[in-house]
């Protein structure tokens, strides 16, 4: 892969390539360019995923025309595709070099944060929910259960948006959740169960399933597995799966036109 | 559009739990005789399900007492007035 992305630079194919680097003792983000091409030696593929894609975006909107390479997992090329569809990204515009994440013998290595889920213990799984159930699980449970286990969950929220933030396709400037109208500003928990919802709702036809959110969140709240119920709700009532082509997704507003077709004017007299 | 974010909604609202207390009705300002009914049998339709259960929640919530406060600083407080351990420090400081 160290060639590849040399031979990438080298050709002018990409102006910067994001991938991977031991910085001070972490495998962190990092640009490589042309002009240190002895860098690309040190680039890595680690366990630990980063949006590279949203750093992606954010490189394009403030250098326009720059091509952007990326080591991109499948997750990372789902990624991709939704904030192209959003308009965030142009997919000319990225090259994207594939990592394996697929656990198989088949390949050498599979490198995934994912692939090694932190497990739950015993008191969540008690009073609130396993981190790794699906929607299908968790749904043997009754109707007052389920709200206790996630309002269990919710009021452990610290609202430190490291969910937002590190979600690859969250990428609005004005985010509702920052809204002081909307989130009532000064309360730890925030609004319960109003904070994740709100986000829940956001992430219909976006969310790609790569689970950053919940490795981000310091206190282990099931963030994946409310937005994979959204992603199968929005999958049995659109039959869309975001990041799987090139569709918009069925609850966007762009390009959506309203016609008021104007009446025809009635004939004036009787 | 409405339509499409309304049955969303339901789905989610049942995973979490607050399973029937959405509805939709597509009312015009001039038919007020449906609306009352409407909202009447909607009314009757959530008392039947009994106490909101995130009132209770708020209400455990409260009894704990103040809140943390996230955000800025209490504009009440003096910005001069240091909290107790960094005052210590600070006298320490000073006389060595």
């Amino acid at each position: 892969m160290i060639d590849k992305v040399k031979s990438l630079l080298k050709e002018g194919r990409v102006d910067i390539f994001l991938g991977y680097r031991m910085m001070a003792g972490h495998p962190l983000p990092h640009g490589f360019v042309k002009e240190r091409l002895q860098e690309v030696d040190e680039l890595i593929s680690s366990n630990d995923r980063y949006p590279l894609e949203k750093m992606a975006a954010r490189i394009a909107a403030e250098h326009p025309g720059i091509k952007i390479g990326m080591m991109a997992r499948d997750c990372n090329t789902r990624a991709v595709n939704v904030l192209s569809i959003w308009n965030q990204l142009d997919p000319e515009q990225i090259e994207t070099v594939d990592i394996n994440c697929c656990p198989s013998n088949l390949k050498d290595g599979a490198q995934c944060s994912y692939l090694k889920p932190p497990r739950s213990g015993f008191h969540k799984k008690q009073v609130g929910i396993d981190n790794q159930y699906d929607p299908e699980d968790f749904e043997n449970f009754d109707q007052p259960e389920r709200f206790t286990r996630w309002i269990n969950e919710f009021q452990k929220c610290i609202k430190c948006y490291g969910c937002r933030n590190i979600c690859p396709v969250c990428f609005c400037k004005e985010c509702s959740l920052e809204h002081p109208d909307l989130i009532k500003t000064g309360d730890l928990p925030p609004e319960v169960p109003i904070f994740h919802l709100v986000r829940a709702v956001h992430m219909a036809g976006r969310c790609i399933d790569c689970g950053l959110c919940e490795e981000a969140c310091p206190v282990d709240i099931p963030l994946r597995l409310l937005y994979r119920k959204v992603n199968q709700i929005v999958s049995d009532i659109f039959d869309y799966r975001p990041g799987s082509g090139p569709e918009q997704s069925p609850l966007s507003v762009l390009g959506e036109t309203a016609l008021l077709e104007p009446e025809p004017l009635k004939a004036a007299g009787g | 559009m409405t339509v499409k974010r309304m049955r969303f909604l339901q789905e989610l609202l049942r995973f979490v739990g607050l399973d029937g207390r959405l509805h939709l009705e597509w009312i015009s300002s001039a038919e007020a005789q449906k609306f009352v009914q409407v909202v009447t049998e909607f009314t009757e339709k959530i008392k039947a399900l009994g106490p909101n259960p995130l009132a209770a929640f708020n209400e455990k919530i409260e009894a704990l007492g103040p809140r943390a406060v996230a955000g800025p600083a209490r504009r009440d407080i003096p910005a001069s007035k240091l909290p107790p351990a960094a005052e210590k420090r600070k006298a320490k400081m000073a006389s060595n």
